[in-house]
């Protein structure tokens, strides 16, 4: 394990830096009761405190402690990422992997809602989601789903059709293994790789959407903890309290550094052709 | 004696920035000069109206969108806002019981399509308000109480017969809320809600409504008053957000903010130092911040949860917070506008709701957790307007102070208003509701009598129906006084009332120093004409 972590850090330095960004992050989103000194949502002190020692990132226009809504954030943010992605693209993936086991025209059929899904500009999409569903953590997290599935559907059905056209495969059906066998026993187990690079690439895309629909008012509730919320008031004071745009500008972009490093990294190392590389 | 110190305050706010040197020397030099026929006034709405009908509406983007097109019986005289004068109307008389009006109506008005203006567009516009069977939250919330019947006498003459000698009813028919209709207008579309339905008498023409964008207005060549308006037109973008407005500001897109919401001091100061070009000034806008509970459903329709939610509000945390300090906490009527008919605010600092926090949060926990132990889910409303979406974060940290927890619902604008008239809301976290006159009774008939324009929570209670229709029709103004105290007094006593007061609203505003004889309204609502403005060169 710990030569295999060597290896790693020593084949991926890039990557073991986002991982070491990952894991601050977990740990973060994991302890912000503990870690954060005040509720996210007091509006207890003064607001516009520029940072000191007993408001670190300063406070924000109502006067909530913006180290603390940085903190919840980072939940926040994970909460959404993970969730979102776990579904959609674990829905995703189940959906390509089945149809193009499927083929004939539950494929073609299923392909052209894909086609339709993805023909839509996805932040157009969200917000049209949002919009009709109304403001909420788990609605941002559902239309996320409903924005990975058809991409991950794509992209494990590209896998699956190859694994399909193998011997082992035909070896299978011969053997007269059902189609539910061949499927979750053969086809899936061998689309895992192409499954854990969507997941580590797509948790940091989900973020940066929720972000981005809370920036312009459609995602999280304007008083729960979000990054992009966050940005939002802080742009209307950003001369007389530029902190409420830095802080959680700068965790956006370490969370979605770190992760994309770390997503790059896992890609590199399921990556056949990479792979000879790592010596 | 109230209209005198809202004057003070909306008009010397503005001569003292002048003074003290924002100004410079625009005011003397305005006097002097000739006016300057031409040019287009750009200044903006804070959302879109949506529906234009300004006897059936109540937000002030639907009077904004309006002002210029329509004239009034009566208006507040652009060149001294603190008076009524004739519009439509060129005199009237009061019969010595003071429950008879007859105003003699101008000869030769026509409408913005050619028809001629007579005195039977006078009662068809007044009879729509006055139906019981309509709801009309401004104008008809204002008349219903005082006026019994409106007579057309002849062709040029026009009879208000009232219930009892009311004396707000001049500054009440001069509200801009009351302006006068055509009736072919009325008949052909119904309401008024259509753009193709403003044809009024006023100075400008209404010209165009693109949906979320902008309203515009041309000038009206056959305007009644000859050499008015100065303008070409006037052009109000609808501008949503604070962000979007205070760029706007900055970028010398409008030459005025003279309306809601008014800007915060960070964002007056941010102005000040992107444009010298105006006069930057700090008004009140004759404005309540209030609370609205729904007293029809559950868990509010219960007195104790209303007399909690008002003694967990923290007052002064609010206005300094969210006004940034620009505003008069707790107080039902604002000593700065109402005068005397105000309770003195060291009065009122010591009610139930007012006074230091400490004990009210023991007290609000106590009758919050006698009817649900393990606290309260609530969803808050609140309309994506002004800052209001702060406010209501503030209100929401409040509540969770006595284990109500609440979830923020936001509606655009209009469906917000509309939301909140069916009664579809539980909170109303934030809701600023403007005077339509400066007396004050205003506050009761918009707010807190049962019949109130903007009686959302529609919460009914006699005495205080009682009070403020004594209050309306005593004469005697020391007795109107006592009246309004005992009211004001009564309402901050039992605290369970569905609209709670947060306190008077103030900001700051600018105009451009081009902008020339401008004056402010006594409320944000009049003197929005335009009608005697001008550019200078």
């Amino acid at each position: 394990m710990r030569a295999a972590l060597a290896r790693f850090v020593i084949g991926q330095p890039l990557g073991a830096a986002g991982a070491v960004v990952v894991v601050v992050l977990i740990a973060v989103a994991l302890l912000a009761p503990a870690l954060s000194p005040h509720g996210p949502k007091d509006a207890a002190f003064a607001p516009y405190v520029a940072p000191s020692w007993e408001f670190p990132m300063g406070t924000d226009q109502l006067g909530r402690d913006l180290l603390s809504r940085v903190i919840w954030g980072a939940r926040l943010s994970l909460y959404v990422g993970v969730a979102s992605v776990m579904f959609g693209v674990t829905l995703g993936a189940l959906w390509g992997t089945v149809t193009a086991y499927l083929g004939g025209a539950a494929d073609a059929g299923s392909q052209r809602v894909v086609d339709s899904l993805m023909a839509l500009p996805p932040i157009i999409l969200a917000l049209s989601l949002m919009a009709a569903l109304g403001q909420s953590v788990n609605n941002v997290i559902l239309a996320l789903v409903i924005l990975l599935t058809p991409t991950a559907a794509r992209t494990v059905r590209a896998v699956a059709l190859g694994v399909a056209a193998t011997p082992f495969i035909e070896a299978a059906q011969a053997a007269g293994a059902s189609r539910t066998r061949i499927i979750f026993r053969h086809l899936i187990p061998n689309c895992m790789a192409s499954y854990i690079v969507l997941v580590t690439t797509n948790i940091s895309y989900a973020i940066v959407v929720e972000a981005s629909l809370s920036f312009i008012g459609a995602g999280a509730p304007p008083d729960e903890p979000s990054w992009g919320g966050m940005l939002t008031a802080g742009i209307q004071a950003l001369e007389t309290a530029p902190w409420m745009v830095f802080f959680p500008g700068l965790a956006i972009s370490l969370a979605v550094f770190g992760l994309n490093l770390f997503g790059d990294s896992i890609r590199d190392l399921t990556d056949p052709r990479l792979r000879g590389g790592l010596g | 004696m109230t209209m005198s110190l809202s004057r003070f305050t909306r008009l010397a706010a503005l001569a003292v920035a002048v003074a003290f040197g924002v100004g410079t020397v625009a005011a003397p030099a305005a006097a002097q000069e000739k006016p300057r026929p031409g040019g287009v006034l750009n200044w903006f709405d804070y959302g879109d109206p949506g529906r234009l009908d300004v006897h059936a509406e109540s937000p002030l983007v639907v009077q904004q969108a309006t002002a210029g097109v329509y004239s009034g019986l009566l208006h507040y005289d652009p060149d001294d806002p603190s008076k009524v004068v004739g519009d439509l109307a060129e005199r009237w008389t009061v019969s010595p019981d003071g429950k008879t009006y007859t105003f003699h109506l101008r000869k030769n008005v026509k409408w913005h399509d050619g028809q001629p203006f007579s005195s039977a567009d006078v009662k068809a516009s007044f009879d729509r308000v006055l139906n019981p069977d309509f709801k009309s939250p401004k104008c008809g919330a204002s008349l219903k109480p005082m006026v019994a019947s409106v007579e057309a006498v002849d062709a040029n003459t026009v009879e208000f017969k009232l219930k009892f000698a009311a004396a707000p009813f001049l500054p009440s028919i001069a509200s801009a809320w009351c302006r006068v209709a055509a009736k072919h207008i009325l008949t052909k579309y119904g309401d008024l809600n259509a753009a193709e339905a403003q044809i009024g008498t006023g100075p400008f023409k209404f010209k165009k409504y693109e949906r979320g964008s902008v309203i515009e207005w041309e000038k009206n060549p056959n305007y009644f008053i000859p050499g008015l308006p100065y303008l070409d037109g006037v052009k109000q973008f609808i501008l949503v957000g604070g962000p979007t407005q205070l760029a706007a500001a900055k970028a010398s897109k409008i030459m005025l903010w003279d309306t809601w919401p008014p800007m915060r001091k960070t964002q007056a100061d941010e102005l000040a130092r992107a444009r010298t070009d105006v006069d930057v000034y700090q008004a009140s806008i004759n404005t309540l911040f209030l609370v609205f509970l729904n007293s029809k459903k559950p868990p509010f329709d219960n007195a104790d949860l209303r007399r909690a939610v008002n003694l967990a509000i923290d007052r002064q945390d609010l206005v300094t917070k969210a006004l940034e300090g620009a505003g008069v906490p707790c107080a039902i009527l604002d000593p700065k506008l109402a005068g005397d008919f105000a309770l003195p605010l060291d009065e009122v600092a010591k009610a139930p709701g007012c006074r230091p926090k400490e004990q009210d949060i023991a007290e609000a926990k106590k009758l919050v957790e006698k009817h649900h132990p393990n606290g309260l889910d609530i969803e808050v409303a609140v309309r994506q307007v002004g800052n209001y979406v702060d406010r209501a974060q503030l209100f929401l940290s409040q509540l969770r102070k006595i284990g109500i927890r609440g979830t923020l619902k936001t509606h655009e604008s209009a469906a917000g208003y509309a939301a909140f008239g069916k009664g579809d809301f539980t909170i109303i976290a934030t809701q600023d509701r403007a005077m339509d006159i400066t007396d004050p009774s205003a506050v009761f008939h918009i707010a807190y009598t049962t019949q109130a324009g903007s009686n959302y929570g529609q919460y009914s209670d006699p005495k205080v129906d009682d009070l403020a229709d004594r209050a309306l029709r005593e004469s005697n103004r020391d007795k109107r006084k006592q009246l309004y105290w005992e009211l004001q007094r009564y309402l901050l006593a039992k605290g369970d009332h569905a609209s709670i007061a947060v306190g008077w609203v103030e900001g700051w505003f600018f105009k451009d120093k081009k902008l020339r004889n401008y004056k402010p309204g006594l409320t944000v609502y009049d003197n929005n004409t335009f009608m005697k403005v001008w550019i200078a060169q």
